[in-house]
């Protein structure tokens, strides 16, 4: 096996009295895609970059493809492709000319793949990089990501400029990448994507890591909203354990289950006479929302009290 | 609505955004007048002392930084803050007015600001015209508290108003030439840099056309540098150079609102054109992409300071005829004609050496640029090393400033062969630029080092760049001591072709210049980036 081609474990940075991360901990196996998900000011920009050996952490420890992410920066930078989350260019410079650049600075460039991600992106090479939008500039990074051989890409919010049918086109790039046996850290707070994208997932707040693990593994952590309808009267059910918000309208019945005691609260809607049933698991936002939710709660409290 | 919807309140939004900076420009511009009249008045206080002094204004040297010498024949105290203080005033208003109309015109509209404004209710001339007339507040602003400065120092009234209005009005036309500049460029670095050309050949054309013949000539009358003392204030004042003010001010404004309303939002009056789909070959690592950043701007520093230094060393014939005419001044200075010439090329050789110093810092600084604007992060995250990628910039900085160094002496020896029909000219000037190089060096090294081991100290180096200007220019006319002097970083280095060659501070300087930059590339290895 291996070694990861990410692990960090406690790393602290301060921008002066303020602490940006706060002993985080973040693991991307090889050929896997990760999701590094977080709010706004969370310390993701950060943590990349004391990934990339652009901040130098205070703290804990850091290691990329085997090698020290700061001191080995150059000989690991060869081996991995970065799109910022706000990527400015040249404004002198033609889109096709910045790809090119980039791809000649980081050593190996793949010509026919370059040309066939131009067309895919239908970015077009030959405007000046001033007259580009957030989007096309966005795509000129990628373009030379994605042409690289990097065997690991690291991608900053990379489609937060991008239009949906862009966004569909980079959801494929990366479903390649993956199948090339490439190594992915995508941060995102776009949750649909990290959803559609990733197999594993981290959730960090305020520097620290909060939820790390699979889908699968948080989803277990969480709860499965059902709806149902029985013949009998599923009242009944809300003396289950486990079960939660149950509500009933006529043969109708909504409710949350604790997914380590689905067993239960199914056997018991059967026993009724099942005539449908829905079961939606937890969605990323639901998990997410358990993380941020006393943030919204306060914020709305907040607005109430106003 | 009108297109000037908004106006008050975005001048308003300026002032508070610029409080300090126009302070500080009102502050020093003023507060040197309140210094130097009474130490002019000190200094020079019986009139056989201040005949002395108006020889030299007589001087080529003299005209170059002084003017047409109106007064000079009985030369008081007004007279004589006229002859030495006005053209220094008028390029720091120039510098003040280019900066300030670009920074909120041309500047604005690059960085996307100027587009959050106009989406809210703003006419669509209301930025320039915010721009245009917080400059002349400020301009009159200089004026009025140096026409002040003036008349409690006990000159006239009436000549001191006419000065300072002056001073005011030239302001305003500075400003407006950077707001015609920011129509045509569509980059800020591209309007200001036309701007300072256009001051550039301004101030040239009133330095040929005063040195052609006393009182000015033909050239001087389209420079907006002259008219100001064609005011004759001091000695026979009249009013009615100042309409030429009023003039051009209304043609500038008229022009640039003219273009301003012909152009879209963010876009130069030359359409952006496609380029080439892919690099070429040459695009192929930092140092390239460096150069190619800074190509425009190297060939246009290049090329300006060749030109002035050209111009200035066809300068060295009217010495010889002044020679000529006037033996006694010659005599009193202590100067044969030949050392004479010497001696005005050794000091042009300092004006080589003040804009190239400062493209080299610029040059260095554009570092901090590409840090700041997150460029650096993109190109530091592939396979270029730190050293590399800073190492590159300064050597870029480097080499351009020792190019322009050697091309600049050689321009102006070319120029003193040329109006002398000398050839030996060539060698000796071209030689007293080289022996200047190490100063452009020791610019772009403590910039390094600054901008390497403490990025937010960096303005030291203009503030040493700017005191080195003070020195150097007043240094002549105020006495200055000696160690105040040699503090300065034009002051050095031996002055050639006047002065022995000596290569201990030659050498030194290059050593320290060395060794600060690589503090500074050390300094930077270590930091962290600068990140948005």
């Amino acid at each position: 096996m291996s070694a990861p081609a990410i692990e960090v474990s406690g790393l602290d940075k301060y921008f002066g009295q303020f602490k940006a991360l706060d002993g985080l901990d973040l693991t991307v196996e090889p050929g896997q895609v990760a999701g590094f998900l977080g709010p706004n000011g969370s310390g993701k920009s950060t943590t990349i970059r004391v990934l990339l050996g652009l901040l130098r952490s205070d703290g804990g420890t850091a290691r990329l493809l085997g090698g020290d992410p700061w001191k080995d920066a150059v000989t690991l930078h060869r081996r991995l492709a970065y799109v910022p989350g706000d990527v400015s260019l040249w404004p002198n410079l033609t889109g096709g000319q910045a790809v090119d650049l980039l791809g000649r600075l980081h050593g190996r460039a793949d010509r026919t793949r370059r040309k066939a991600l131009l067309e895919r992106f239908e970015l077009d090479p030959t405007k000046k990089a001033r007259t580009y939008s957030k989007g096309n500039r966005q795509k000129v990074a990628l373009v030379a990501a994605l042409a690289s051989d990097a065997e690991l890409l690291i991608l900053d919010e990379p489609t937060s400029g991008l239009d949906p049918l862009m966004e569909s086109v980079f959801t494929d790039c990366v479903h390649e990448a993956k199948r090339q046996g490439r190594s992915v850290l995508l941060s995102s707070h776009i949750l649909a994507e990290v959803e559609k994208l990733c197999d594993t997932v981290t959730i960090i707040r305020k520097g620290r890591t909060v939820e790390s693990g699979t889908l699968n593994d948080l989803r277990h952590l969480t709860r499965s909203t059902v709806r149902a309808t029985t013949e009998g009267d599923p009242s009944a059910l809300a003396g289950l354990t486990g079960v939660h918000g149950l509500n009933v309208e006529g043969a109708d019945v909504t409710f949350d289950v604790d997914n380590d005691h689905m067993d239960q609260a199914f056997r018991a809607l059967a026993d009724l006479g099942l005539r449908s049933l829905v079961s939606n698991p937890p969605s990323l936002e639901e998990l997410f929302m358990r993380h941020y939710g006393d943030e919204l709660a306060a914020l709305n409290g907040e607005g109430a009290a106003k | 609505m009108s297109t000037f919807t908004g106006t008050g309140r975005l001048i308003l939004f300026i002032l508070l955004r610029d409080r300090i900076r126009m302070t500080v420009w009102t502050l020093s511009l003023v507060g040197s007048m309140f210094m130097v009249i009474p130490t002019l008045a000190d200094m020079f206080a019986t009139p056989e002392q201040r005949m002395a002094r108006a020889t030299i204004m007589e001087t080529p040297t003299g005209i170059v930084f002084g003017g047409p010498g109106y007064g000079l024949e009985e030369y008081g105290l007004g007279a004589m803050v006229a002859n030495e203080m006005t053209q220094s005033l008028l390029v720091a208003l120039a510098v003040m007015g280019i900066l300030h109309v670009v920074r909120h015109t041309r500047a604005e509209e690059e960085s996307g600001r100027a587009e959050l404004l106009r989406a809210n209710v703003l006419g669509s001339s209301a930025q320039i015209t915010a721009a245009l007339v917080t400059n002349a507040l400020v301009s009159g602003a200089i004026g009025a508290l140096i026409t002040v400065s003036m008349v409690v120092n006990g000159l006239p009234l009436a000549d001191s108003a006419a000065y300072g209005a002056g001073l005011a009005l030239a302001g305003v036309v500075f400003g407006a030439v950077a707001a015609v500049c920011a129509q045509v460029s569509g980059y800020a670095r591209g309007a200001s840099g036309l701007a300072f050309l256009v001051i550039g050949v301004l101030f040239m054309l009133r330095v040929v056309g005063d040195i052609a013949e006393r009182g000015g000539s033909a050239p001087s009358w389209f420079s907006p540098f002259a008219w100001v003392q064609q005011t004759r204030a001091f000695d026979d004042l009249r009013w009615w150079p100042l309409a030429l003010y009023v003039l051009v001010i209304a043609i500038l404004f008229a022009v640039a609102y003219v273009l301003a309303d012909r152009r879209d939002l963010g876009a130069g009056l030359v359409a952006a054109r496609p380029g080439p789909a892919g690099a070429g070959p040459l695009l192929n690592g930092v140092l390239a992409l460096h150069l190619r950043q800074q190509r425009a701007s190297i060939i246009a520093w290049t090329v300006a300071v060749a030109l002035f230094a050209f111009a200035f060393g066809t300068l060295v014939t009217e010495i010889d005829g002044m020679a000529e005419q006037n033996p006694e001044i010659m005599a009193r200075m202590g100067l044969t004609g030949e050392g004479m010439i010497e001696a005005f090329l050794g000091v042009l050789t300092l004006y080589i050496v003040m804009p190239t110093a400062a493209f080299a810092v610029l040059s260095v600084l554009r570092a901090r640029a590409e840090e700041d604007s997150g460029r650096a992060e993109l190109v530091l995250s592939s396979a270029v090393g730190r050293l590399r990628w800073m190492g590159s910039t300064v050597l870029v900085s480097a080499l351009s400033g020792m190019v322009m160094m050697f091309l600049g002496g050689l321009a102006m020896g070319v120029g003193a062969a040329s109006a002398t029909g000398d050839t030996a000219w060539i060698r000796v000037v071209a030689e007293a630029g080289a022996a200047q190089i190490p100063v452009v060096l020791m610019f772009a090294g403590l910039t390094t080092l600054f901008l390497g081991a403490a990025p937010r100290l960096v303005g030291l180096v203009w503030a040493w760049f700017a005191y080195g200007l003070f020195v150097t220019i007043f240094g002549l006319l105020m006495d200055l001591p000696d160690w105040m002097v040699h503090v300065g970083p034009f002051e050095i280095v031996a002055l050639l072709p006047t002065e022995e060659f000596a290569p201990v501070p030659y050498l030194a300087v290059l050593a320290g210049a060395g060794a600060a930059a690589a503090v500074g590339l050390a300094g930077f290895r270590r930091r962290d980036l600068v990140t948005a």
